[in-house]
Order: structure tokens, then sequence, then C-alpha cells
């Protein structure tokens, strides 16, 4: 079977852990996150009869007083950066991880705008956050209360990795 | 000293043209003209370089193990037959060990069941595991090995995914690729949080530790070999891991290199890995500090018990089969045998009183009859060496009668007067002997009277005896029964008799006769009933002796009721006879 590290990465609170809870196998509890700042889960999707296995290191969401911890993003297949609709200052500081990344892999970057179920404050199809959509190479926009999208962005992310 | 240099700079740029005039860019003269010979050359020595590498460090047949197992599989499926044909010969032997090694490793395990289910151990082993909180399993082994190599894991080092996992049982750990990602991180956070050495490279985390587990971990350049071990694991493991990781680097260097995330190739690291799965058992140092005497002197009183109760029970069968022989014996029934123990034994028999004595019986078979609680009953046995001893003893009071035996039947012949002739049968009857069943006595003349009887007044005579006699008998029936029993039927067969004797008599002398059937009975009951009982008796009698060939217009029947004479009106239930004679003129 195919195996991909997948990261997960983005500011404090925009819903990295929710986005995958429903839908992965986990063993370990969420204080790994707290204490050495990430938690793996696994994620089996099957694309065009082919099984493809996600190792989801979730890690811990960056603010002021969490630096991005770039050790874990060693050998990942790709990242996932979540912002956060209703905070526009998770949009910046998911902009400001993905520079950081950058500096360390050039794996594929997928953009997922969370809490999409919730009223936006601002938009990515706007003029100014518009340009920085072809940072990444593949973007949703997702809601991990309702589900919506999810599934259909590891499904994307998984034909991603599996054509490229 | 810049002109020596440059010299040298020349002279070295001089040797490298001349290098490739004469063996071609990048060597390719050399690796050309060894190409073209390259199959004959390494032909020669491709057994000698295997066995080499073998000796060296044993990587030939792991490198060869999965080639072979490829080839089996796809003869397996192509051609089948030629392999069903080829291992037809061995097919017999493998079923054998198969199932010998099938019942050993059964046997070893319901008795290590046992051992942990029952003993005093095994239950404590639960209690603790309990307290602990692990898994009994997991305690025994604890408990049983000195170290225990579980399971071990093949990480790809830059992923941290699981390239292969090989557990010590048959159970695959689902959870194995989740663990070793973890393992890859929490590794990872050490490397990079707390140790970084002088020369910058970092530090790996070589072991995790608790009481009783331990995760080894041998890190490579690009894979990490991680042992989960049970109990305190030596350094031959380290050793052993280390082995295996440089091996596996060796032989899948490059697929480590290029892996993309498809871990397949590295199931053909299966033994390998294998190869770390190692564990020491403890010496069995209970055993050697206390026997189980209390155990074994258990056993052993349960084995003399049923030793004993074996031997008592062979015996008491083999005394019972003795005494059951005399079940054999004529003339003796046994109607029941009980062995309490060898010394108490009740019998209960019926014997014939000329079958043998019982006593006797038994000290002839070398049986103590103090020991033996008889119950003795007599009857009268028809058992043939009874009948032959009665006759013995008939025998000699009968000289001119002689006694013959043919299957089974007595056969009489010669010549006895009419008296005799009837005591004769008579004992012959008592003694079990009856016409037409076991007795013959169409060859018995009659001693005839003949010429003693030629004068009417001889003739006369007898008649008056033969009458005398038949009015002689008598039937006697108990309170309320009308039925001829098997007796009667002899008294019957008797007057049968008589009645055939005096016919001849009375045409001699022209006189007519009729018989005289009278019933009675006692004075219980009302005379009615009285009347018709006595009137059945005398019926019954009369279809007998009709029966047996006395013509009943010669019968005159009667029911005479109850018989009013004071001595004997309570116990009159007979059945009479009497002949009428009357001249015929």
């Amino acid at each position: 079977m195919i195996q991909k590290k997948i990261c997960l990465l983005g500011a404090s609170s925009v819903g990295k852990t929710s986005l995958v809870k429903q839908f992965v196998e986990g063993i370990f509890s969420e204080k790994y996150l707290t204490t050495i700042g990430v938690k793996i889960d696994k994620k089996t999707i099957t694309f065009e009869n082919e099984q493809i296995q996600f190792m989801l290191w979730d890690m811990e969401g960056n603010d002021t007083y969490n630096v991005f911890q770039e050790r874990y993003l060693r050998g990942a297949a790709a990242y996932i950066i979540v912002v956060d609709q209703t905070r526009t200052s998770s949009f910046h500081e998911g902009l400001d991880i993905h520079t950081l990344a950058r500096q360390v892999s050039n794996c594929p970057a997928v953009l997922t705008v969370n809490k999409n179920d919730l009223p936006a404050t601002w938009n990515i199809e706007n003029n100014e956050n518009k340009v920085y959509k072809d940072l990444f190479d593949l973007h949703f926009s997702t809601s991990a209360k309702t589900g919506e999208n999810v599934e259909a962005m590891f499904l994307a992310l998984a034909k991603l990795l599996l054509k490229g | 000293m810049p002109s020596d240099a440059a010299k040298e700079a020349e002279s070295a740029q001089q040797l490298e043209q001349v290098r490739t005039l004469l063996l071609g860019k990048d060597n390719s003269r050399i690796t050309d003209s060894l190409r073209k010979d390259a199959r004959k050359i390494v032909a020669e020595v491709i057994t000698e370089a295997l066995h080499d590498r073998q000796q060296k460090d044993n990587s030939v047949d792991k490198v060869l193990q999965p080639f072979v197992e490829d080839s089996v599989q796809t003869s397996v499926a192509h051609n089948r037959e030629q392999m069903v044909t080829s291992l037809y010969p061995i097919v017999g032997s493998l079923v054998r060990k198969s199932v010998a090694a099938f019942l050993s490793d059964f046997m070893e395990k319901t008795n290590q069941l046992i051992e942990n289910s029952f003993t005093i151990k095994g239950l404590t082993w639960r209690f603790k595991a309990r307290q602990t909180g692990v898994s009994y399993a997991q305690y025994a082994a604890s408990q049983t090995f000195v170290y225990r190599v579980e399971h071990v894991f093949l990480i790809h080092r830059e992923t941290g995914l699981l390239l292969n996992t090989v557990p010590l049982g048959s159970e695959n750990k689902s959870d194995a690729d989740i663990v070793s990602a973890m393992l890859t991180a929490i590794n990872d956070f050490v490397g990079d949080s707390f140790l970084t050495s002088d020369d910058q490279l970092k530090e790996q985390l070589q072991s995790v530790s608790t009481e009783n587990f331990n995760l080894l971990i041998k890190p490579g350049p690009s894979a990490l070999v991680v042992a989960a071990v049970t109990g305190n694991p030596p350094q031959s493991i380290s050793d052993q891991l280390q082995l295996t990781v440089e091996n596996i680097h060796s032989l899948y260097l490059e697929d480590l290199n290029n892996f993309n995330g498809d871990n397949q190739q590295f199931g053909k690291t299966d033994g390998l890995l294998r190869d770390c799965l190692l564990s020491e058992q403890k010496e069995a140092l209970t055993s050697k500090q206390k026997t189980p005497w209390f155990a074994w002197a258990i056993v052993l009183l349960i084995l003399l018990y049923s030793g004993y109760k074996g031997v008592n029970w062979l015996k008491t069968s083999q005394l019972h089969d003795k005494i059951m022989q005399l079940d054999s014996q004529p003339g003796v029934i046994i109607k029941q045998l009980e062995i309490d123990n060898l010394k108490a034994i009740t019998l209960d028999v019926l014997r014939d009183p000329n079958a043998i004595e019982l006593t006797d019986w038994l000290n002839s078979n070398a049986l103590n009859a103090a020991h033996f609680t008889i119950i003795e009953r007599k009857y009268y046995s028809l058992d043939i060496p009874i009948l032959h001893q009665r006759i013995e003893r008939v025998n000699n009071t009968y000289p001119g009668v002689n006694f013959t035996w043919q299957n089974n039947l007595l056969v009489l012949s010669g010549t006895l007067s009419l008296t005799k002739t009837e005591q004769l049968l008579n004992t012959l009857g008592l003694a079990g002997f009856t016409v037409g069943n076991n007795l013959n006595t169409a060859q018995l003349q009659l001693a005839t009277s003949q010429p003693n009887a030629d004068t009417q007044q001889v003739k006369q005579q007898l008649a008056n005896e033969i009458i005398g006699r038949i009015a002689a008998l008598q039937l006697n029936f108990p309170v309320a029964v009308e039925t001829i029993t098997p007796e009667m039927q002899l008294t019957l067969k008797r007057l049968y008799q008589y009645i055939q004797q005096l016919e001849p008599l009375a045409q001699t002398l022209n006189l007519n006769f009729g018989l005289l059937v009278l019933g009675s009975s006692d004075n219980t009951g009302n005379n009615s009933t009285n009347l018709t009982i006595s009137l059945q008796r005398a019926n019954n009698a009369a279809d007998v002796l009709q029966q047996l060939g006395i013509d009943k217009t010669k019968m005159f029947v009667l029911g005479l009721g109850q018989i009013d004479i004071n001595d004997i009106t309570n116990s009159a239930r007979t059945v009479m006879f009497n002949v009428i004679l009357t001249n015929n003129d």
C-alpha cells in the first residue's frame, strides 16, 4: 500500500484537529499535541481502485508562544495549511507558516479555509487575497462541523499525489 | 614554490591525458573489453563468490529467499501438475511431521494452560497482572522470559512511514504504522529539542525504557530498526539489530533512497527482521528449590487407591465368574449372587434334592464355604442328569423292565403286571416323566393275566378290581377352583387306562358299563353356586376324559352341590368316579 506523510499546519484554533477528527483512525490522545507538539492519525482513501494511506501529522497551532516546528515537516509528501474564515489574522499567520515551510520543503501545499458554516469576515477571492491563492497547489473551503468538503479535499490530495 | 605547484599540476594533467588515451574516457576501454567476456568471467567465479559471501555475512540466502519464494509461487500458480508430481513423494512424511508437530504443540499448550490456570503460581500471576493493569499474557511472558522481542519494526527515517513489521505471534498490529510515525516524531522531538552533539549531527534516541518494557532503536542513514522487548534485553539484541540494519541498508539502499511511500518491496525484509525476534527463557528455578511433595503424595495416594480398587475389582470379577459356574450344575439355579467383599458372599439358590450339595461343590472348587451365606430353597428339577439319577434309583426296584435313553426320551421295555405298571408310571410321573413328553411306554407289555383269566369268574374278579380302583380315584380341588391341574391330568389318564382295560373284560363278560362323574363342593357360599361349581368340576373332568378317548355317551356327569356330612362338608371339593355294570341281557 502507498503511504504518504501529510502535515496539518496553521494558527491556533483554526480547527486542524477538528478537521480530521471525524475521518481518521487514531490511537493517541490529544495531550500529545501539547507535550511534543504533534499527534499522528491515519486515514485510508481509495482512489481509482488504489489504496493510499495518509499518515496525518496534526501539528500544534502556532501563535506568539509556539514557534513553527519545522522538524516534523521532514519527509512530508504534502502539507495542508488550515485557516479560519472568521479570523483574517489566521490567514496571515497561515501565509507566514507557508513561507517558513517552503524553506524546508518543496512538497505540494494545500490551503484549507475552514469553518465555512460560520459567517466569513474575509474572502480569499478578494483582490488583495487572490494573489496568494497561486502559492498553493490546491485550495478548499471546508467545515469540520458539517464535514463539508473534507473528504473531497483528501481525495483531491490523493489524486494529486498519485498522478504527480 | 608556485612553479613547483604548476609543474605538479601539469604532470598530473599529463598523467590524466595518458590514462585517458590508454583506458579511454571513464575507463571505457577496460569496461568495454570486460563486458565482452563478462558472462564467462562471472560464470567462472559465481559459485565460489556466492559461497564466500554467504560464509562472510549470511547475506546471500536472504537475498535469494524472496526470489525462491516468488519462483515457487509462480510454479504453484502455473505449473501445478509438475509441482504436485515433484512434491508427491514427500507429502506423506510432510503430513505426518506436521501432524506430529501439531500434536506436540497442542500438548505443550494444554500443559501450559493447565499450569497457568490451575496452579497457585498461575492464579498469583493472574492476580498480579490485574493489579498492575497489564494483560495476563504480557505478565506471564515477563515472568517466563528473561527477555523476549515481541515486535520488530522497520521505519523509513525521513518520513517516519512504516516499511515492514514482524510480530512474534501471528496477530498483526494494525496500529504499527501510527506507532512508528509517533516514534519518529518523538525521536525528532528529542533529537531537536535537547541533544545536539558537537559536530552538529542530531542525536538519535537509542532506547525507550519502562520498568518491564523496552523499545530498542537502531538507526541507519535511511531507516531505523526498532524492537519492542519485554524484560531486560541483553547486548546480543542490540548487536543483532545493528547487523540487521546494516544488511537492510546494503541490500535495499536504493529502494530506501527512492522511497515514495510504496512499502511493497520491503515485504522481502521479513526474513532479516525475523532474525531479531530473540528470546531467552528463565531457568526453572522454582522446580529446583522445592519439589511439590504434597501434590506428589496426593497423586501417589490416588494411584494406590485406584490400583487397590482395580485389583479388588479384578478379583471380585474372577470370583463372580467362578461361582456362576455353579449355575451350570444340574439341578442348581443361582437366583442371586452378591459379593460385598471377598469374604462376605451371599448366594441365593434353588436346588433339587438330587443335585450336588453346595458345600461339596464349593470345597471341590477351592472356595471357602465359611465365606458364604447360603440361602437354599428346594425345587424339582427336570434337568436331564437329574432325571437320569432318579431313573437309576427306580431301575433297581423293577428288574423286569429295561430303562433305555433315546435322545432324552426314556423308553421302557419289558413285561410288567398291571399293578406294577401303575406303580411304575406313578413313580415315573412323580420323577418328572410323562408319556408323550419324555417317556415312551409303547414297548412295555402288560403281564397278561390271560391264562389266569380264562374263566368267567376270574374275569369278573378282575373287572371288579378295576371298578374298585376307579372308585378309589378322586380329584381334590382347592377352594372355589374348578380347573384341572396337571396332577389331576395324570389321575384322569390312569382312569382312562382302567377303562381301556375294563372295556374288553366287559365285552367278554357280556356286560354293559357306564362311568359316573360326580362333582361336589364344600359348604361355603350358597347352595346354587355350590351346585354350579360342583357341576363345572365334573364337566371339566369329563371333558379331559373325552379328549383322552372315552366316549361321552358312556359318561354320566352330575353336580352334587355341597355334601352335607358333618366331618367333610367344609372340604369336600372333589370329583369322584364310579362304574355301573349291567347285564347285556
